[in-house]
C-alpha cells in the first residue's frame, strides 16, 4: 500500500498560551477529495497555514506521500508537488492575467532562477499559461492586470494560479467565500474540473458545496477533529450536529 | 486605464474563450526592435546634431546615467527593493576600474579600454553579491535600513582605506594608455562618447532581456506578492538576490563608464546625496515602465546642467518638480505618456490639443512668474548690497523697485487663474477622448 496523499500526526499549533490546533490526526488518500469544515475560529485556516509551512507547528509532524516536511520552507514544499490558494485573494495584482499564470507555470516547467531564457520564447510555457486561462474561463482577460477583475475573476485566477503548477496536492481555503449562488455554481464546477484524479483538500463554509464536492468530510472544532467520514455519515452524526452542523444546516434549508 | 473594464461589464464568467483574435495578441511580450533600433541610430547621430564639447560631455554625463538609473529600477520598479545607497556599486565600480586604469598606465599592460566597464560591473556585483547576500532577505524598511546603512559605511571607508578610495582628493587616472582600439586612443571627447554610447545599448538590452527571463518575471511577482510566489516554488529572497546582483553589475558598469569618462572619482560618487539623486531620476522618470528611467536620467540631466547654467536656484526647481511627480503622478513621465495609450488607440488624441493648449500654456506661465517671484526674492535678499540689477527671461531690471514685483505677481496670478478656470474643460475633454464611442 503506498502512503496517504497528506498524513498529519499529533499536529498542534499554540500561539503564546492559545492553543490553536490541538492535537490532530488525519490521514488524506491519493485523488481524494477531502473537505474541512467548522465553525468560526475552529482554526482551519490555521491547520492550512501549519500544512503549507507558512507557520510553523509547535509539535507533531505533516507527511506529503509519505515524507516529513518539518523544516521545509514554503517554497520547498511547493515544488514537492503541494500548491494552495488563500482565503484572501492572493494573486499578483499589477501584473497581467496571463502573466500571472505563467509566473505559476515556470518553476515546474523547470526554468528555475534562469536568466538565459526569454519567457516569450517558450512556446510550452506561453500555450500552457493559455490553456489554464481557458480552462478557468479567463482567457479574454489575459492581458488585463489582475488587480482590475472582478471578485469572481480573481478567485477563478486565484484557483487557477494554484493548480497550474500540476500539484498532485491541491488546497483551496474557501474558494467560494463571498460569492453569490451563481459564481458558487461556476467555482464549484470548476473546481471539480481542474482538480479531476488529484488529492483536493478544501476548508469551506458553504454546505452546498462541500456536500457536492467531497469525497470525505473533517469537521473541526475548537482545534481538534470531532469526526471525519463520508457527507452522509458525517450529516447524520449527533456529534457533529451538535457542534456545529445543525445549526448550519438549518440556515441552509 | 480603466476604460478596459467598462467595455464588456460583468460577462466575465461566460466568455468565449476560443476567440483567434485573444490568441493572436499572444506577443504581449514580443520583443520588438523598432525602438531599439531608433535609440541606436539617435545615440549614433547625437553628436553632429549638438556638436560643442558641452553637449558631448552633458551626453556623456546622461548616457551613463541612463545606465544607472535602468539598473537601480531593476531594484525600485521591477523587484519592488527601495535601496537608499545603490551609488556604492556604482562608485564601487567606478574606483576599481579607476585602479586598473592606473595599473595599466604604471606597467604598460596592453588592455584595450572599451572592456574596462566589464571589469567595474563584475567588481559591483562581486559586493552585490556580499551585500544581497544578507540584505535580500526581505524588501521592506530592513533591505531599505541596510541599504542606507552599507551606503554610509562605505563612504565613511573612503576616507579610512586611502589605498582604495584615495581619501578625500579621490583617485584620479588617465585613459588615454590603454592598448589602442582599431587605432582609437579615446584622447577626443567624441571616441568616449561612442564607448559610452555602445555600453548604453548593450547594458540597456541586456537589463530589458533580463525582465523578460524566468528570474526577471519572478521579480515582478515577488515584488507584487513575495508570499504568493513562495507558495509557487520560489524562494522570494533568492529571486531578490538574483536582481540584486544584476543591478550591481550594471551600476558597476556605468561606475566603469564614469571613470573613463571623468578620470576621477571621489567619495562623492559613493555618498548617500548620489543614492538620493539616482531615486529620484528614476521615480521622476516612473518606475513602472521599462523606458522610465531613460526619460528620467535624460530630464534630469538636462536640468542639471541647461537649468544650473541659468539659476543657482536649479536644485529648487528640480526638487519641486519631484514633489510634483509623486504628488500628482506616481507613475512619473513615463506614466504621464503611457496615460494617453487608451485616448490615443481610440484615435480621440486631437480632442486633447485644444484643451491642452488651453490649460497648460497659462499654466506654464503662471509658473514661469512664479519661478520669476523666487529668483527676484532671491536676487533681494542675497544680491551683494547696490547690485540692485538682474537679468531674468532675457531682461535687465531692478529687483529693488516695484513694478517688476507687480508684473511677477500678475503674470504668475494669471497664468495660474486661466489655467484653473480651463481646467475642467480639459478634464471633460479628457474624460470624453478615454470613452470608446460617441463623437470622434
Amino acid at each position: 500500500m503506498s502512503a496517504p496523499a497528506l498524513e498529519l500526526k499529533g499536529l498542534k499549533k499554540s500561539f503564546g498560551k492559545a492553543e490553536i490546533i490541538r492535537g490532530i490526526d488525519l490521514s488524506i488518500g491519493k485523488a481524494e477529495r477531502h473537505a474541512i469544515i467548522g465553525p468560526n475560529g475552529a482554526g482551519k485556516s490555521t491547520l492550512f497555514n501549519l500544512i503549507t509551512a507558512r507557520f510553523p507547528p509547535t509539535a507533531g509532524t505533516v507527511k506529503l506521500h509519505g515524507e516529513d516536511l518539518a523544516g521545509l520552507e514554503p517554497y520547498q514544499i511547493n515544488r514537492k508537488g503541494l500548491s494552495r490558494s488563500f482565503q484572501i485573494t492572493n494573486i499578483f495584482p499589477k501584473m497581467s492575467v496571463f502573466e500571472n499564470v505563467r509566473c505559476a507555470l515556470l518553476w515546474a516547467q523547470g526554468y528555475k532562477y534562469s536568466f538565459w531564457n526569454l519567457v516569450s520564447r517558450s512556446r510550452q510555457l506561453n500555450e500552457g499559461a493559455d490553456a489554464i486561462l481557458e480552462q478557468i474561463n479567463l482567457l479574454e482577460r489575459r492581458d488585463l492586470a489582475a488587480g482590475l477583475l472582478s471578485y469572481a475573476e480573481q478567485r477563478a485566477l486565484e484557483i487557477g494560479i494554484t493548480i497550474a503548477g500540476g500539484a498532485d496536492v491541491i488546497m483551496l481555503d474557501e474558494p467560494t467565500a463571498g460569492m453569490s449562488h451563481s459564481e458558487t455554481d461556476y467555482i464549484t464546477d470548476l473546481i471539480l474540473k481542474v482538480t479531476a484524479g488529484k488529492t483536493l483538500i478544501m476548508v469551506e463554509h458553504d454546505m452546498g458545496v462541500v456536500f457536492g464536492l467531497a469525497d470525505r468530510i473533517s469537521v473541526l472544532v475548537y482545534g481538534e477533529i470531532i469526526a471525519t467520514n463520508t457527507p452522509e455519515l458525517v450529516r447524520a452524526d449527533p456529534k457533529v450536529q451538535e457542534a456545529y452542523l445543525g445549526a448550519a444546516l438549518e440556515a441552509e434549508h | 486605464m480603466t476604460d478596459e473594464m467598462t467595455k464588456d461589464p460583468k460577462q466575465q464568467i461566460t466568455t468565449d474563450p476560443s476567440k483567434p483574435s485573444e490568441r493572436m495578441r499572444a506577443g504581449s511580450m514580443t520583443i520588438t526592435l523598432g525602438p531599439w533600433i531608433i535609440a541606436g541610430i539617435a545615440l549614433m547621430l547625437m553628436p553632429f546634431i549638438f556638436t560643442s564639447n558641452s553637449a558631448l560631455t552633458i551626453m556623456n554625463q546622461m548616457w551613463i546615467t541612463v545606465i544607472f538609473a535602468l539598473a537601480y529600477n531593476m531594484l525600485l520598479g521591477q523587484g519592488g527593493m527601495l535601496s537608499f545607497g545603490h551609488a556604492v556599486y556604482m562608485g564601487l565600480g567606478g574606483f576599481f576600474c579607476m585602479h586598473i586604469m592606473n595599473y595599466v598606465e604604471d606597467y604598460g599592460v596592453a588592455f584595450p579600454l572599451p572592456l574596462l566597464p566589464l571589469f567595474g560591473g563584475l567588481f559591483g556585483m562581486g559586493f552585490a553579491m556580499l551585500i544581497g547576500s544578507f540584505s535580500t532577505s526581505g524588501a521592506g524598511t530592513r533591505f531599505a535600513m541596510i541599504s542606507l546603512g552599507v551606503g554610509e559605511l562605505i563612504a565613511a571607508c573612503s576616507v579610512i582605506i586611502v589605498a582604495f578610495f584615495g581619501g578625500e582628493e579621490g583617485i584620479s587616472g588617465d585613459r588615454t594608455y590603454g592598448l589602442p582600439f582599431f587605432g582609437v586612443e579615446f584622447l577626443k571627447q567624441i571616441e568616449v562618447y561612442y564607448l559610452i554610447s555602445f555600453w548604453l545599448m548593450l547594458s540597456a538590452a541586456l537589463m530589458y532581456l533580463f525582465s523578460r527571463t524566468p528570474v526577471g518575471r519572478m521579480a515582478n511577482a515577488v515584488r507584487d506578492n513575495p508570499e504568493r510566489a513562495q507558495f509557487l516554488g520560489y524562494s522570494a529572497r533568492w529571486v531578490r538576490f538574483y536582481s540584486f546582483c544584476a543591478s550591481g553589475f550594471f551600476c558597476g558598469i556605468a561606475g566603469g563608464l564614469f571613470a573613463i569618462s571623468y578620470e576621477i572619482l571621489t567619495e562623492e560618487n559613493l555618498n548617500a546625496a548620489s543614492s538620493g539623486v539616482i531615486l529620484l531620476v528614476t521615480f521622476l522618470g516612473g518606475v513602472g515602465f521599462f523606458f522610465g528611467p531613460i526619460i528620467g536620467a535624460i530630464a534630469f540631466t538636462l536640468l542639471q546642467t541647461v537649468l544650473s547654467l541659468q539659476t543657482e536656484l536649479w536644485s529648487i526647481y528640480a526638487g519641486a518638480l519631484f514633489l510634483a511627480t509623486v504628488m500628482f503622478f506616481p507613475g512619473g513621465l513615463a506614466g504621464l505618456l503611457m496615460m494617453h495609450v487608451p485616448a490615443f488607440k481610440l484615435g480621440k488624441m486631437s480632442g486633447l490639443v485644444v484643451p491642452y493648449f488651453k490649460t497648460l500654456i497659462p499654466a506654464a506661465i503662471g509658473v514661469l512668474g512664479i519661478c520669476a517671484l523666487i529668483e527676484m526674492t532671491f536676487h533681494f535678499r542675497h544680491g551683494a548690497t547696490g547690485d540692485n540689477e538682474m537679468t531674468l527671461f532675457w531682461t535687465t531690471f531692478d529687483s529693488h523697485s516695484v513694478l517688476p514685483w507687480i508684473i511677477a505677481i500678475a503674470v504668475a496670478a494669471i497664468g495660474i487663474g486661466i489655467a484653473k478656470m480651463t481646467a475642467p474643460e480639459m478634464k471633460e475633454a479628457w474624460d470624453e477622448a478615454n470613452t470608446a464611442g460617441g463623437t470622434s
